[in-house]
C-alpha cells in the first residue's frame, strides 16, 4: 500500500510537471513574438478508434490545432490557458472543484465561457492535451455514487490526513466524492465488487447483507457510473485484486452501463485509467428474462434504434455481449431489476445472485 | 318576347354604377382615394405652375364617437395657382372634365380625380362638397352637389370674400369612411409621397388628433415634363382617326399656352385683344406665322371674340360647303352655329385645315421623331399615296396606316422629353427625408420605350441606420405617385427577388429598402386597380440594371464596413485576451515577470482576415 501512495505522489508531481512546461511554452512564444499554437487530440466521433490490446476505446492521430494568431482561436486558446491556470492554483493549494465551480469560477478571471458546456468542454480539452484525467486536476463531477463494504480507507486531503475509517460504519453507504476518490485502501475483508446500476437494489443488498454473504463491496453506480466510480472500480480491482461484477438493469442500456466499466466510454476514449477489462457483466441478460420469467415492458423505437447502434459497435462483438442484444432485439422486452420482486423482496440476494455469480466464477 | 332597351348614360352616372374601377370599392379604399386624388391634383397643380408645394391634409370625424365606418370631412388645402373662379363648377361637377387627357406625364390616374371623391362622398353622406379658390386677393367659396344623371354641376351657394392673404385651392369632402382600416395605409402614402416630392411640405392632420409632418428638404423642382406628339408605334386606330380630326375639324379647345403663344407670335405683349387688332397684326406677319398659331388667329377673327375668350370655346364642326362653323361655350355648355364670313387668309387656313395635310406632312407634323425622310420611306412601306389629303383616307386606309404604324421597325425611339423623373439628387434626397440611413445610392437609367411609349427608371437604395425590416422592403412609384397595393405581383418585385443576393453581400434579413420609379407617358399596369405594374421586358430590363448598379455599389460599401469593424474587432480581441494569457502563463511558468507580448498585439491587428477561416482546423498529425 505504500507503494501506491507513491504512485500518487508521483502522479501530482507529474501534472504539476505538465502544467509548467504548458504554460512555459505559451510564455516563450509570447515573449518572442511567436504566436503560440497548440495541438490536441481531436475527439470527434471519427477520430475515435476501438483498441483491441487496451481492450478500451483510444484517440486516433486527428489533431485539432489551436493557434493565438487565428482571431477565432484566440478565445478557446486562452480559454485552455486559464484553465491550465486554475487547476494548477487547485492543486498547488490542495483544493478540489467542480466542473460546476470551475464555470462560475471563471468570471473572477474575466474569462468569459458562454455556458457551463462550454467550460466543460475546455476542461477536457486540458485531458486530451495533458492525457490525464480531470480528477488529477482535483476536478470532480457534481453527481455521485456510493459504496458500502468491509473496507478501512485513510484520507489524504488536508485536515483529514491519517484519519480511517470503514465504509461498513454507515448503513446508507459513502458517498463518492474527491476526499473518498483520493483516500489510500488501508485493509479490507472482502473478495469482490458487486456494482449495482440503482440506489433501490443498492440500499436492498445492504439491508440483505449482501456484503457479509458473499463478502462483497457495494457500488451504486447511479445509472451510468461517473468517472470518479469508474477509477474507484479499477482501484479496487487492480489494488486489491478483487473481482467486479455489475448488475444492472435488464435493458440495452443496462447492458451498456456494464460495457462502459468493462471498456470505457467514448467521451473519455482520451483517458486510459478508467476501465476494468476483467469485470463482469453477470445480469439482468435477456436470457434471464426468459428463464427467470420476469415481468416485462416492451421496448421502446428508441431501445430498439440503440440495440441497433451497439450490435455494430466493435466493442460488443464477442460473444455474450451480441448474443443478448440479439435476443432483447427479437424479444422486444424489457424488464428492471426490481422485477424479482414479483417472486418475494428477497428473491433477487437468495436465488438469481448467487446463481449468476457461480455461473460467472465458472466461466473463467 | 321582351325587348333589350338600349338608354346613354352619362359618364358620372357610369361611373357611379362602376366606383370599384376607380378604386372607390368599400369605406377604407375610398377614404384613401379620396386623400390621394386631392393630393395628387394639388401636386399636380403646383409642378405645373413651379410653385414649392404647401400641401395640408386634415381629416375629421363629423361624429367623433361613433365607429367606423363612418362619415369624415376631407380637407386638402394648397398653396396653388387655384382654379379660376368661373371655372369650379366645371372642374369639378362634372366627370371627365380636365386637362390631362394629355401625352405628357401627370399623376392623376383616370381624368376622375376630385370629382369621383365628390361623387362617392354625395352618394354616401348627401352632403355638397365645399371648394375655396382665390384670385386677386379674393376667396371665392363654392358649395355644390353633382347632378349625377346629367353629369352637371348643381350650385347651392357661391360666395366672394377677401383672401386674407390665403392662396391657392382647399376643397372639402364629406364621405363615408374607415380610417381604422385605411390609416395604415393613408400614412403610408403620405410618408412615400413625401419620398419622391422631396420639395413639398406635407403634413397630415388624422382624426384621432396625431400630426405628421414632412419638410421639404430641397427647393429645386424636377423640369415639367412638355407636352408632345404622339410616338407613331404608340398609336392605335381610334388615336390616329382623333388626329386626323384634329387636322380637319379642330375640334379642340385652345388654352392658356395657346394664348401666350398667339400673343408672342404676334410679336407684343400687351396687345389690344379684340378680334380686329388681332386679324390686323396677324395679317401683317402672316408668313411667319406657325401653322397653329394662324388656325388660333383665324378663330379669333371669324367668331368675333376677344383673344381672352379663345379658351372658353370649343370648335366643333366646320361646314365649309355651307360656310357654318359651329362652337361650343365651355361655361355653360350652349351649341352655336354661326356663319363663317370669307375674311381671309383666315378663311382659306381654315379652309385648308379642314381638308387636312398630304399625308406626307400629316406624319412630319403630327408625330415625334418623323421627318420628311422617315416618314417618307413608311408611307411607301405603308403602301399610302403620300400626295393624298389625309381628310379623305376611307376607313379601311386609316385602319391599314395605323396597321402600318405597329408594324414598321425603322421609326427612331420615342423622344423622353415628356417625362419628368426625378433625378438622381432629388431622388437621394427624397429617401434621407424619409429615412435616417448609413447608405443611401440612387440611379436614373436612361430613356428607353416599349410599345412606343418612352419610359425612365430611376431607383434608389437605402440601408442600414434606422431602418429596421426583417426583409428587403420595396417601395414603389410610377409618375410621382406611391404604390401600395398588390407589391408582390409587381415586375420591380419580380426583379428583386431574381437577384442574387448573397454575391452583394446582402442577406435575407438586411435592414434594405429599394426604390423604383417608373416615369411613362403610358405606365403599364396591369389591371384597373392601377396598382402594379405588368413585367415588360424591356421595363424589366431596366429594373435589372438600375438594381444591380446599386447593388454593386451597397457591396463595396458594406465591405469597407465589415473591413472596418472587422479591423475593430480583431484590435478588440487581441487587446483583450494576450494579457490574459500573459498574465496565466507567467504563473504556470513560474516567471518573474510577465512576457513581453506587445509587439504581437500589433501584428495581430495586421494578420488577413482570410486566416480566420474555420471554427477550428483538423489535420492529421
Amino acid at each position: 500500500m505504500k507503494k501506491e501512495k507513491e504512485v500518487a505522489k508521483n502522479k501530482k508531481a507529474k501534472v504539476k510537471e505538465l502544467l509548467k512546461e504548458f504554460g512555459t511554452r505559451v510564455y516563450r512564444d509570447l515573449d518572442n513574438s511567436v504566436f503560440p499554437e497548440v495541438a490536441i487530440p481531436s475527439r470527434s466521433v471519427s477520430n475515435i478508434v476501438y483498441d483491441k490490446k487496451l481492450r478500451q476505446y483510444v484517440l486516433g492521430k486527428a489533431m485539432l490545432s489551436r493557434s493565438a494568431k487565428n482571431m477565432r482561436h484566440l478565445r478557446p486558446f486562452t480559454q485552455l490557458v486559464w484553465m491550465a491556470f486554475f487547476v494548477n492554483k487547485l492543486i498547488n493549494q490542495g483544493k478540489t472543484s467542480t466542473l460546476r465551480d470551475i464555470y462560475y469560477s471563471a468570471q473572477a478571471f474575466n474569462m468569459d465561457f458562454e455556458d457551463q458546456p462550454e467550460s466543460d468542454h475546455t476542461i477536457t480539452d486540458l485531458e486530451a492535451l495533458l492525457t490525464m484525467a480531470r480528477e488529477d486536476f482535483n476536478v470532480y463531477p457534481e453527481e455521485r455514487s456510493s459504496v458500502f463494504g468491509d473496507l478501512t480507507i485513510e484520507y489524504t486531503v488536508p485536515g483529514y490526513e491519517g484519519r480511517r475509517l470503514n465504509l461498513s460504519d454507515h448503513p446508507d453507504g459513502y458517498l463518492i466524492g474527491p476526499s473518498l476518490s483520493t483516500a489510500e485502501f488501508v485493509k479490507t475483508g472482502a473478495e469482490m465488487v458487486i456494482a449495482v446500476e440503482k440506489g433501490g437494489i443498492f440500499t436492498r443488498f445492504v439491508e440483505e447483507k449482501v456484503h457479509k454473504k458473499f463478502k462483497a463491496i457495494i457500488v451504486d453506480t447511479a445509472g451510468q457510473p461517473p468517472r470518479s466510480t469508474r477509477y474507484l472500480l479499477k482501484r479496487l480491482h487492480d489494488e486489491l485484486d478483487l473481482d467486479v461484477f455489475i448488475l444492472a438493469d435488464g435493458d440495452v442500456y443496462g447492458e451498456h452501463i456494464a460495457m462502459v466499466i468493462k471498456s470505457g466510454s467514448a467521451n473519455a476514449a482520451h483517458l486510459r485509467e478508467l476501465t476494468v477489462p476483467d469485470a463482469k457483466w453477470i445480469g439482468v441478460w435477456a436470457s434471464d428474462i426468459q428463464k427467470y420469467k420476469l415481468p416485462t415492458d416492451p421496448m421502446t423505437e428508441a431501445d430498439i434504434k440503440r440495440c441497433h447502434e451497439l450490435k455494430k459497435d466493435p466493442r460488443y462483438q464477442s460473444d455474450i455481449w451480441q448474443r443478448e442484444l440479439d435476443l432483447f432485439l427479437k424479444m422486444k422486452r424489457k424488464s428492471e431489476l426490481e422485477a424479482f420482486s414479483k417472486y418475494g423482496l428477497t428473491k433477487i440476494t437468495d436465488d438469481y445472485l448467487p446463481e449468476k455469480l457461480e455461473m460467472a466464477n465458472s466461466m473463467d | 318576347m321582351s325587348q333589350a332597351t338600349f338608354r346613354e348614360i352619362s359618364p358620372s352616372e357610369f361611373f357611379y354604377r362602376n366606383r370599384d374601377l376607380a378604386g372607390f370599392s368599400n369605406p377604407s379604399r375610398a377614404l384613401y382615394m379620396t386623400v390621394r386624388e386631392l393630393v395628387e391634383n394639388s401636386l399636380d397643380a403646383c409642378d405645373h405652375n413651379k410653385i414649392l408645394p404647401h400641401i395640408t391634409i386634415s381629416i375629421k370625424p363629423v361624429e367623433k364617437d361613433s365607429p367606423d365606418p363612418k362619415q369624415y370631412v376631407v380637407t386638402v388645402t394648397d398653396n396653388g395657382p387655384g382654379i379660376t373662379p368661373d371655372y369650379v363648377p366645371m372642374a369639378f361637377g362634372k366627370v371627365l372634365y380636365g386637362t390631362k387627357f394629355t401625352l405628357r406625364q401627370a399623376r392623376g390616374m383616370f381624368g376622375l380625380g376630385a370629382t369621383m371623391a365628390i361623387l362617392y362622398g354625395q352618394i354616401t353622406t348627401n352632403k355638397p362638397v365645399t371648394i375655396k379658390t382665390t384670385q386677386n386677393g379674393k376667396m371665392y367659396e363654392y358649395t355644390m352637389q353633382l347632378d349625377i344623371q346629367r353629369n352637371r354641376p348643381l350650385i347651392l351657394n357661391k360666395e366672394k370674400t377677401d383672401a386674407n392673404g390665403f392662396k391657392g385651392l382647399s376643397i372639402s369632402i364629406t364621405l363615408e369612411g374607415d380610417y381604422g382600416k385605411s390609416q395604415n395605409k393613408i400614412r403610408d402614402y403620405v410618408a412615400q409621397t413625401a419620398l419622391i416630392t422631396p420639395y413639398a411640405n406635407i403634413s397630415l392632420q388624422d382624426p384621432v388628433g396625431n400630426k405628421i409632418k414632412f419638410k421639404r428638404v430641397t427647393k429645386v423642382i424636377p423640369p415639367p415634363p412638355l407636352e408632345i406628339e404622339p410616338h407613331p408605334t404608340g398609336v392605335d386606330v381610334e388615336t390616329l382617326r382623333r388626329l386626323i380630326g384634329h387636322e380637319y375639324n379642330t375640334s379642340q379647345s385652345f388654352g392658356q399656352e395657346m394664348k401666350e403663344r398667339v400673343k408672342k407670335e404676334l410679336g407684343a405683349d400687351r396687345i389690344n385683344q379684340s378680334s380686329d387688332t388681332i386679324a390686323d397684326l396677324a395679317k401683317k406677319r402672316w408668313e411667319k406665322l406657325t401653322r397653329a398659331v394662324k388656325t388660333a388667329a383665324s378663330i379669333v377673327v371669324l367668331l368675333d371674340i376677344n383673344l381672352d375668350d379663345l379658351e372658353k370655346v370649343r370648335v366643333d364642326n366646320i361646314d365649309v360647303p355651307n360656310s357654318k362653323i359651329s362652337y361650343i361655350t365651355l361655361l355653360d355648355e350652349n351649341y352655336h352655329t354661326i356663319k363663317l364670313k370669307k375674311i381671309n387668309p383666315f378663311f382659306k387656313h381654315l379652309v385648308s385645315v379642314v381638308e387636312g395635310d398630304t399625308v406626307l406632312d400629316f406624319m412630319t407634323r403630327n408625330f415625334q421623331r418623323v421627318g420628311p425622310n422617315i416618314a417618307k420611306k413608311f408611307i411607301d412601306f405603308a403602301k399610302i399615296d403620300s400626295k393624298k389629303r389625309i381628310g379623305t383616307l376611307s376607313n379601311n386606309e386609316i385602319v391599314a396606316l395605323a396597321d402600318a404604324m405597329q408594324r414598321y421597325p425603322a421609326f427612331l425611339a420615342p423622344d423622353a422629353s415628356c417625362l419628368s423623373p426625378l433625378g438622381e439628387k432629388l431622388l437621394e434626397a427624397g429617401i434621407r427625408k424619409v429615412f435616417n440611413a448609413e447608405f443611401v445610392a440612387t440611379v436614373q437609367r436612361p430613356p428607353s420605350a416599349y410599345s412606343g411609349f418612352p419610359f425612365i427608371v430611376e431607383m434608389g437604395m437605402a440601408y442600414g441606420g434606422d431602418i429596421k425590416t426583417d426583409s428587403i422592403s420595396l417601395y414603389r412609384f410610377a409618375n410621382r405617385i406611391p404604390l401600395l397595393y398588390d407589391e408582390g405581383s409587381d415586375v420591380a418585385m419580380k426583379v428583386i427577388e431574381e437577384v442574387d443576393w448573397p454575391r452583394y453581400r446582402v442577406g435575407q434579413e438586411s435592414p434594405l429598402i429599394i426604390v423604383s420609379h417608373i416615369c411613362s407617358t403610358r405606365v403599364p399596369y396591369k389591371t384597373v386597380g392601377k396598382e402594379y405594374i405588368a413585367d415588360r421586358p424591356e421595363i424589366e430590363y431596366e429594373l435589372r440594371n438600375g438594381i444591380r448598379f446599386l447593388a454593386r455599389k451597397l457591396a463595396a460599401f458594406l465591405s469597407k464596413k465589415g473591413h472596418l469593424e472587422m479591423q475593430k474587432k480583431r484590435a478588440g480581441i487581441y487587446s483583450k485576451y494576450l494579457p490574459m494569457l500573459a498574465q496565466f502563463t507567467t504563473e504556470l511558468a513560474k516567471a518573474k515577470k510577465e512576457p513581453n507580448y506587445k509587439p504581437l498585439l500589433k501584428l495581430g491587428e495586421e494578420v488577413e482576415e482570410g486566416e480566420g477561416g474555420s471554427e477550428e482546423q483538423e489535420s492529421q498529425g
